[in-house]
């Protein structure tokens, strides 16, 4: 076991934080708490993302072929760290580079890596995905939205909702039915947001602007050669797309340097003096690092090329642990910070309930932890 | 970064294995509060398995790995100190090893015993050897290790040249690695008894009720492993004491519901499982318990 970084590891964290530095509005952390998918940090992002991929930085961690600079897992690993502490400069994107890239390049056809690949390398396309129904949530492969194959087009019919990013993305990555069979009836279809039919809602949010959504499809036509991966494929294809997702934001990395800055500000306060307050900061510092190392331990198996099994969901649960403990602790000793005293805390307070609910609930993962990892008799069902 | 064990550490675990293996096998139908094996102990000491650390290429980090692995055995053996800190020690210090804080010498010692070497930590580290004097047993206790009260210390000790803050962070590190291990078996008995137990028609643990509380225990006990793990490789104050919290808390919070999770067989001593559990209690209270390290930990990070 091998806990330290190599030189080049650390030199690239240093080269990113020094970009961020040098490239981010003074202003950053108050307009930070514009959200990921607010219309001014999807605007930035732009420009951000842009800079990003001038450097080779956006996707470092593609294959050569295709833009990227072939870096391993490591790398993935540290940029998303570091852009999930600086509050995500590159808004929705991170998504494109995370799992939309990588499924595009693992399922695509040709003409849909030419479309969609050039856009996310040079940082101007947004995804959202149409996963999430009224009836069905947790419950994915119940979903309802039903695509029927009319000639060359598919027409659509149905209701997304929760979708992040839907008001402004170009592109929706669309989990439809096409056959009544469970799971092995989900298709795929890649389909531009202008696509008559389309409508979506806002929905008012917890967790910031423009973040969440409704999305409707009223007889919405898409060309055949939309569909993404085969008919049927779509189960195969977000299970993979998932485990990248849900590896994707680091966000024990954010929630401890947010404890770190709370620790920060009551030292300046003056209120770093009680025992009880130290011991709770310590809890959640604990839970922090246990997040982090379980999620390593999850990186070694991909940087080893082998497939990431079941204990990815304990490292998540893990990050939803430590994303609670650090939240209560500002709450309970800074909550002037969810007025506006402390953006950067405010900012990890509102985007830290989202760590239990998005991609994939905090139960879910449990129950694959109790089937996969524990090996328990499966709930009848 | 790389979590994953060398070739070395493969071999030896591997190793380590065949020489627990018969060990991990015996009847534990009735085995009382402590099982104890002189030939393990003997076994270990021969094989080398609590000298690895004295090998620079193999260190701390392989020590811990070799302290867990043996946790999980249902005997309890006394590795954790004499495989992690005694390397800093290193003036000729056995392997039968007790450790205790100056001013709480009238703790129950774990492996106290006639002929033992105890170490007493204060503002500097010391230690003497135990005579029946030092020693009065105490077979009735409710923990699942063999232990003994200290009725005194004696004023003329060996004094040891490390400093007592590099001492406390090894000894985190020991407890932690050995808590990982004893927190692995005890879920793993319990998801066992609860897969075979049935009740109104099902397997006790096909309901969710269950099931996400002992999915919830995996990820502590995960947690526990990766940091006394890091804390080890590190040699690092904060990470060992972050280990030695979250060791603690993990412990406190997944002991009361594993029994509970047996039902009316979680309070005999028919089952197994006290001998892991009951081994965690005695972990919990170490240095001062999850306060103090806690607190250590906020020092070590914070100032």
């Amino acid at each position: 076991m091998d806990f330290t970084w190599t030189e080049e590891e650390k030199a690239f964290r240093q080269r990113l934080k020094d970009f961020l530095a040098q490239t981010l509005p003074d202003d950053w952390e108050r307009f930070s708490q514009h959200g990921p998918a607010s219309p001014a940090l999807t605007e930035y992002a732009e420009t951000f993302c842009g800079q990003l991929a001038a450097e080779d930085l956006l996707t470092p961690h593609w294959p050569k072929e295709i833009g990227g600079q072939g870096l391993d897992p490591w790398h993935q690993t540290i940029l998303a760290e570091e852009m999930w502490i600086a509050g995500e400069p590159r808004g929705g994107q991170y998504m494109n580079v995370n799992w939309i890239g990588p499924t595009l390049i693992k399922y695509g056809t040709k003409a849909q890596q030419e479309r969609y690949l050039p856009p996310i390398a040079e940082g101007r396309a947004l995804w959202c995905q149409g996963f999430s129904e009224p009836g069905s949530g947790s419950d994915l492969a119940s979903l309802r939205t039903r695509a029927v194959l009319e000639g060359d087009h598919y027409r659509v019919n149905g209701q997304k909702i929760w979708t992040s990013y839907a008001g402004l993305a170009d592109t929706m990555f669309l989990l439809c039915r096409t056959s009544e069979e469970r799971k092995g009836g989900i298709s795929i279809l890649l389909v531009p947001m202008d696509t008559p039919g389309i409508t979506v809602r806002q929905i008012p949010s917890l967790i910031g602007e423009g973040d969440i959504h409704e999305v409707f499809f009223d007889d919405m036509l898409v060309p055949a050669t939309a569909l993404f991966g085969g008919e049927g494929q779509a189960w195969e294809i977000i299970a993979y797309s998932l485990v990248n997702e849900r590896l994707g934001i680091p966000r024990y990395s954010l929630a401890r340097a947010a404890l770190d800055r709370a620790v920060s500000v009551l030292k300046a306060q003056g209120g770093w003096t009680s025992e009880a307050v130290k011991i709770e900061a310590a809890h959640a510092a604990s839970l922090c690092e246990a997040a982090r190392t379980a999620s390593y331990a999850i990186v070694t198996q991909r940087a080893q090329g082998l497939q990431v099994g079941p204990e990815s969901s304990s490292a998540r649960f893990a990050t939803v642990m430590a994303e609670r403990r650090v939240a209560e602790f500002v709450v309970e000793n800074l909550p002037e910070a969810l007025v506006d005293a402390h953006p950067y805390l405010k900012m990890h307070h509102q985007r830290g309930i989202v760590a239990g609910i998005a991609a994939g609930a905090a139960e879910i993962q449990l129950n694959i932890i109790g089937n996969d990892v524990l090996k328990l008799p499966r709930e009848p069902r | 970064m790389d979590l994953s064990l060398n070739s070395d550490q493969i071999a030896i675990l591997d190793a380590l294995d065949s020489l627990s293996k018969p060990y991990a096998a015996v009847s534990l139908h009735e085995t009382g509060f402590v099982l104890t094996d002189a030939g393990l102990d003997h076994a270990l000491v021969e094989g080398g398995f609590l000298d690895v650390a004295f090998d620079p290429d193999l260190g701390i980090g392989t020590a811990a790995i070799i302290v867990e692995r043996l946790a999980r055995l249902p005997q309890a053996t006394e590795a954790a100190f004499s495989a992690i800190v005694r390397p800093l020690l290193n003036d000729g210090v056995g392997t039968r090893l007790c450790i205790v804080e100056e001013g709480k010498t009238g703790r129950p010692l774990r492996f106290l015993a006639e002929g033992a070497t105890v170490v007493v930590v204060g503002d500097r580290v010391t230690s003497f050897t135990a005579s029946a004097d030092h020693v009065r047993p105490e077979p009735e206790a409710l923990f699942g290790y063999p232990v003994a009260t200290l009725l005194s210390v004696p004023t003329e000790r060996q004094a040891h040249d490390v400093s007592p803050e590099e001492f406390r962070t090894r000894w985190r590190i020991a407890f932690a690695a050995e808590a990982a291990g004893l927190l692995a078996a005890a879920l793993e008995s319990v998801c066992t008894y609860t897969a075979e137990r049935h009740q109104f028609g099902r397997p006790l643990a096909s309901f969710q009720g269950m099931r996400h509380r002992l999915a919830e225990a995996q990820v502590r006990t995960n947690g526990v492993y990766w940091l006394a793990m890091k804390a080890a490789a590190t040699l690092d104050p904060s990470d060992a004491a972050m280990a030695a919290f979250h060791a603690q808390e993990s412990a406190r919070v997944v002991v009361y519901d594993f029994h509970q999770f047996l039902g009316g067989m979680g309070m005999t001593l028919e089952h197994p499982l006290h001998l892991w559990t009951y081994r965690l209690k005695l972990l919990t209270g170490e240095l001062g318990g999850r306060g103090a390290n806690a607190l250590a930990a906020a020092e070590a990070l914070w100032g």
